[in-house]
């Protein structure tokens, strides 16, 4: 049987528009089909999960029907009571799965573990929600068919944008009107071909084609190099391209099948600070985030009157939340110093905009620091993916075995 | 605005767009002919892009071209490099490089696969690095980045269950290119394992040929790297005659004049930039370093029977090494004595018996251009042979392919 990972090739589009023809004809009508859309989820879920992936097809079931068993018992028990304990044991169940997937490769010299498959980080990330959403009494009703529909979403299945079970509900359900319709329709086939042009041709241009030169000759100079800057600039743009493309695929099938996924990017490199960069860059995970980790424990600290300073909260919530970020790209130094240098950068940029206010008469604001605001951001967010994309790791490697 | 208008708006372009490319791509029609300037400069060019394609290289062969295979010491273009000589003292024939830093012996047999019929009863010019001889032969990454997905699909129409195809097979697994296209990887799966393709696949790749000759004849060709320049230049440095003890002297003036700023008669550029930096370090590094055991001879046999399969008459050159840079790194020349007489044994054993083995001539002044490439006296050298074997006639080879050469036994032999 055939395999084909989403979005990577031309037949896998020629699928795509195939399957897509009766839900566009349908939601022309102002009708929804639910029970064909389930069929395309099977079957695209088929073509990637099966084939000579068919373990990470066993390893995906095994886990969806284990963890909508656990969110189907939570939602029962919070029903009756609201113990924070059962709660924490909730999500630290919820999240076995992915730590022991993430942590074997650490363990085992790069090993894949035999649960693994292909997006359980983005299935994770909405089961986490789904139960704190749960606690939290915003989730007031638990439907089967429709969570496994919103947990197997198949655009967003290997790489999101991670949607909200409640938002991907209402437009589940929601007919829309025809006219409503043709507008997302639109801009659906837009978000389509604006990623061809990212993905196929940019990304290409820089992954594909630069990179592996200038890699090679930054490898060979070693130590610090014009070469090692340039690849930073030339990852910097193939990630940024290729994720955009990838996430635009995504949210444009969405849209066309009437379902309003929420976008992942938003022009990020024009980002005056790095707060704001991570509001426009990776945006689902980056809210997912803020709004399950650092609100939380921003609320929890000061709801237990651990820490009176509001500065040392938001700091320390900072520090948590990208140190979890880095691990769970990966148990490696590159990743973990990654999310340490995206905290102290978020913490110093904060340090600078408190100043700033403090000292707001003395400080020029034109649009020579606006620029200059928005290159520094630009710059220190590359060097960032310099240390994510491991090739100083690679560097090193090379220069040991020398 | 009507729902009709509004779906054309949205989805005519598309339309319009996917009918064209579709005519365009998989019809079996192809207008256009390469024009000569663009051979010239591609058999120039060393470009990834043309050794990877196949439409340029045909058109090529079916003109004076002749393929001078091999690898970065191509890149060495000085006045004495046989493109410059070629064309300075018109000879019948014109070089083609095919080959640059980082292919081999097995990336030379996949870009062979793009030449169809062309080189039947012709000859080529091989030059073989002793530097490929490493235990693991090729880097895989070295080899994806020559992946040649036209030629493999090429092959896999025309794949039988032979030694070599099975070999060929096996190789294209172990180095796990990575291909996008899962019918491609299971047609090769099923050669590596004696089986014949599907029907479904074999439709498949003739589709996929038909795009890609499409995509090769589009894009190969652009932006090529110009060197008609560079020769032209090179070309002033050479006296109006061809004489030998001439040009000798410009070889050794040119030597003389590049290799001031180092004890090694190394390419003052080169040394600056690639040995300089991590020159300490490589003192008596290469003591150990050997090119006995390598699977690099099996691939060399895919392209030996390749040869022999087209009746194509081949010169094989082997380089020498600098003596001097050898003495500083501690590599063995004794060890590169074996190297010489296993290649030559499988070379002679099945008939390749056009060889300039150059190997003793390290110790000549200025005859490599740095460490491992030939150059300025070297070329010079070269073209002793080169010139006679392509302007004379030679007789027909006669080879006897033996497959032992495809053997774990064969790569791991001790000469």
């Amino acid at each position: 049987m055939i395999n084909m990972q989403p979005y990577q090739n031309p037949t896998y589009f020629l699928f795509i528009t195939l399957a897509l023809i009766p839900i566009i004809i349908a939601n022309l009508y102002e009708k929804k089909l639910h029970w064909y859309q389930s069929i395309s989820t099977v079957a695209f879920l088929l073509l990637s999960f099966g084939g000579i992936k068919w373990h990470q097809g066993i390893a995906l079931i095994i886990y969806v029907v284990l963890e909508v068993i656990l969110i189907k018992i939570y939602y029962e028990y919070r029903k009756r009571a609201n113990v924070s304990w059962i709660f924490y044991i909730a999500v630290i169940v919820a999240i076995i799965p992915l730590v022991i997937v993430k942590i074997t490769p650490a363990v085992y010299g790069g090993k894949a573990s035999i649960i693994g498959f292909l997006g359980i980080s983005y299935i994770t990330f909405k089961i986490v929600g789904m139960i704190m959403e749960i606690r939290d009494g915003a989730i007031k009703e638990f439907k089967l068919r429709q969570t496994v529909e919103f947990l197997l979403f198949f655009p967003t299945i290997s790489s999101g944008p991670i949607d909200r079970y409640r938002r991907f509900l209402g437009d589940y359900d929601k007919k829309l009107p025809q006219k409503k319709y043709l507008d997302m329709l639109e801009k659906g086939v837009w978000y389509i071909f604006l990623g061809f042009v990212y993905k196929f041709f940019i990304a290409y241009f820089f992954g594909t084609i630069l990179l592996p030169q200038v890699g090679q000759n930054a490898l060979a100079h070693g130590g610090i190099s014009w070469w090692l800057v340039a690849y930073m600039y030339v990852y910097s743009m193939d990630l940024f391209f290729d994720f955009a493309g990838y996430s635009l695929f995504a949210v444009g099938t969405s849209y066309i099948m009437g379902i309003a996924t929420p976008m992942n990017f938003n022009k990020p490199f024009s980002a005056p600070n790095i707060k704001e960069f991570w509001n426009r860059w990776h945006m689902t995970l980056s809210f997912w985030f803020r709004d399950y980790i650092y609100m939380r424990l921003v609320f929890f600290i000061m709801k237990k009157k651990l820490i009176k300073s509001k500065i040392t909260i938001a700091n320390l919530g900072y520090l948590t939340l990208f140190l979890i970020m880095g691990f769970w790209h990966g148990v490696t130094w590159y990743y973990i110093v990654y999310g340490l240098f995206h905290a102290c950068a978020i913490i110093i940029c904060d340090m600078w905009l408190r100043f700033k206010k403090k000292h707001r008469d003395q400080i020029p604001s034109n649009r020579f620091t606006k620029m200059f605001a928005v290159f520094l951001t630009f710059n220190i967010v590359c060097f960032s993916f310099l240390i994510f994309s491991g090739f100083l790791n690679t560097m090193l490697v090379h220069h040991i075995m020398k | 605005m009507s729902v009709k208008k509004r779906l054309f708006l949205i989805f005519g372009p598309i339309v319009c767009a996917a009918l064209i490319i579709i005519g365009f791509l998989f019809s079996p029609f192809r207008p256009d002919k390469i024009s000569q300037s663009i051979i010239q400069k591609a058999a120039l060019s060393q470009s990834a892009q043309v050794f990877k394609g196949m439409a340029v290289k045909k058109a090529a062969f079916k003109e004076n071209y002749v393929p001078f295979f091999g690898s970065s010491e191509l890149s060495r273009i000085d006045a004495l490099h046989p493109s410059v000589l070629a064309q300075k003292y018109h000879r019948s024939y014109r070089p083609f490089l095919l080959g640059t830093a980082g292919t081999q012996s097995i990336t030379q047999f996949w870009q062979m696969q793009g030449f169809g019929n062309e080189l039947n009863h012709k000859k080529a010019v091989f030059i073989i690095s002793p530097q490929w001889f490493v235990k693991g032969g090729i880097d895989p990454a070295a080899f994806n980045y020559f992946y040649p997905r036209p030629e493999i699909v090429n092959w896999l129409l025309k794949a039988k269950s032979t030694e070599e195809d099975r070999f060929a097979a096996e190789r294209l697994l172990a180095l796990n290119p990575k291909d996008s296209t899962d019918v491609i990887d299971d047609s090769v799966l099923r050669i590596a394992a004696g089986q014949h393709l599907t029907s479904f696949q074999k439709i498949y790749l003739h589709l996929v040929k038909n795009e890609l000759d499409r995509e090769d004849q589009l894009f190969s060709t652009i932006s090529l790297n110009n060197r008609e320049n560079l020769i032209k230049q090179r070309e002033k440095e050479l006296p109006k005659k061809y004489d030998i003890v001439k040009l000798d002297r410009v070889g050794f003036q040119l030597g003389e004049a590049n290799t001031t700023n180092n004890r090694f008669g190394i390419d003052n550029h080169f040394w600056d930039h690639k040995i300089k930096p991590v020159y300490k370090r490589l003192a008596q590094e290469q003591k150990h370093f050997s090119y006995i055991k390598s699977v690099e001879y099996s691939d060399f046999q895919l392209v030996l029977n390749e040869f022999a399969k087209h009746h194509t008459n081949v010169l094989f050159i082997i380089p020498p090494i600098n003596q001097k840079w050898a003495n500083y790194t501690g590599l063995s020349m004794a060890m590169i004595q074996k190297f010489d007489k296993k290649i030559t044994y499988q070379l002679n054993s099945q008939g390749f018996t056009h060889i300039a083995n150059l190997t003793n001539e390290g110790t000549q002044p200025y005859f490599m251009q740095d460490t491992i490439h030939l150059g300025w006296r070297g070329w010079l050298a070269v073209d002793q042979y080169v010139n006679p074997f392509l302007t004379k006639k030679q007789s027909n080879p006669h080879y006897k392919i033996n497959n032992y050469f495809y053997t774990k036994k064969w790569q791991n032999m001790s000469y």
